[in-house]
């Protein structure tokens, strides 16, 4: 059996300042428990409340559209994959990525409305936000990640950053990062 | 009628309501993964409330960090709100934050924008 190398593990997380690196199934009281521990360790670091709640919020949005995502397409086991990493950034602000696997054409729409926000300024994303909280539930369930996701844009510093990664079976991998 | 007693957990708020005294109450943080199981009793008890009775209406709101759902399920509080209102019915909202952190305080001036009756921000030193 192939031995691990913590050590390299260990090395790599030092590196890039990751304080949280998830990947597996992810359950709802997971989330809950990985979200204590991120905001137990923002508040070591000394990050404004108001920043603090941002990162926390971005992660929530992340994890909980991916476990929409993975409920409405029926993925197994009630939990769906995700693979989750935040990070120390430059100057004191912090990184939120999240990962899973998706339907190729899902992960392309995702993408282009990535794209989409990434055009928009605060002003504008303030408008996509209050028109999206106004639309019917049932147009934004069954879209997904729709007022999610441009919440996570408007916390974020700069534009969010979205790649695909083709799986060759019809699926690709969906990489989400968001600097706040 | 009776009242309303919802307790809180380490992602939902604990929410109180007394019919008699007309008053709806909110603490805590909101971030479940499906804000209406939760909601859902609320919005029908407001619901109720507004229809069964003349009384005074008045949301007392603790939150502090709200998941785009649960947003989204305050919204339709609110929208009763505005209903009553426009209808001559006395509401108001009280939102209290910690000055501490400002961003709770945004988050209650965006709802607020949107709504024509009494809502007032409350700053609390800490």
């Amino acid at each position: 059996m192939e031995s691990f190398d913590l050590f390299a593990m260990r090395e790599a997380c030092n590196r890039q300042k990751i304080m949280i690196c998830f990947n597996g199934p992810i359950s709802k009281s997971l989330i809950e428990e990985i979200g204590t521990a991120l905001r137990n360790y923002l508040q070591t670091d000394q990050v404004t409340p108001s920043e603090a709640m941002d990162v926390f919020s971005v992660y929530i949005e992340m994890t909980q559209n991916i476990r929409h995502y993975a409920a409405q397409k029926g993925y197994t086991d009630q939990n769906a994959d995700a693979t989750v990493v935040i990070a120390r950034a430059a100057d004191g602000r912090h990184v939120v990525c999240a990962g899973n696997v998706a339907e190729q054409e899902d992960g392309e729409s995702l993408l282009q409305r990535v794209e989409a926000l990434a055009s928009l300024d605060k002003v504008q994303l303030k408008a996509a936000y209050k028109e999206q909280l106004r639309k019917p539930r049932d147009s934004t369930a069954a879209s997904g990640a729709g007022l999610g996701l441009i919440d996570i844009a408007r916390k974020a510093s700069t534009p969010l950053l979205i790649s695909l990664r083709q799986l060759g079976d019809g699926r690709a991998f969906i990489s989400l990062q968001a600097v706040i | 009628m009776s009242n309303l007693s919802i307790p809180g957990s380490q992602s939902t708020p604990t929410i109180e309501a007394g019919w008699d005294s007309g008053v709806l109450s909110m603490h805590g943080d909101s971030y479940p993964e499906n804000s209406f199981e939760l909601f859902g009793k609320v919005i029908r008890w407001v619901e109720q409330f507004l229809s069964a009775t003349t009384l005074p209406f008045r949301l007392e709101l603790h939150l502090l960090y709200l998941n785009t759902s649960s947003i989204k399920a305050l919204m339709d509080i609110l929208d009763l709100l505005e209903d009553a209102h426009h209808a001559g019915r006395e509401v108001s909202v009280n939102w209290y934050y910690d000055q501490g952190n400002e961003r709770v305080a945004q988050v209650a001036e965006e709802f607020k924008e949107d709504f024509s009756f009494a809502f007032s921000i409350i700053g609390k030193a800490r």
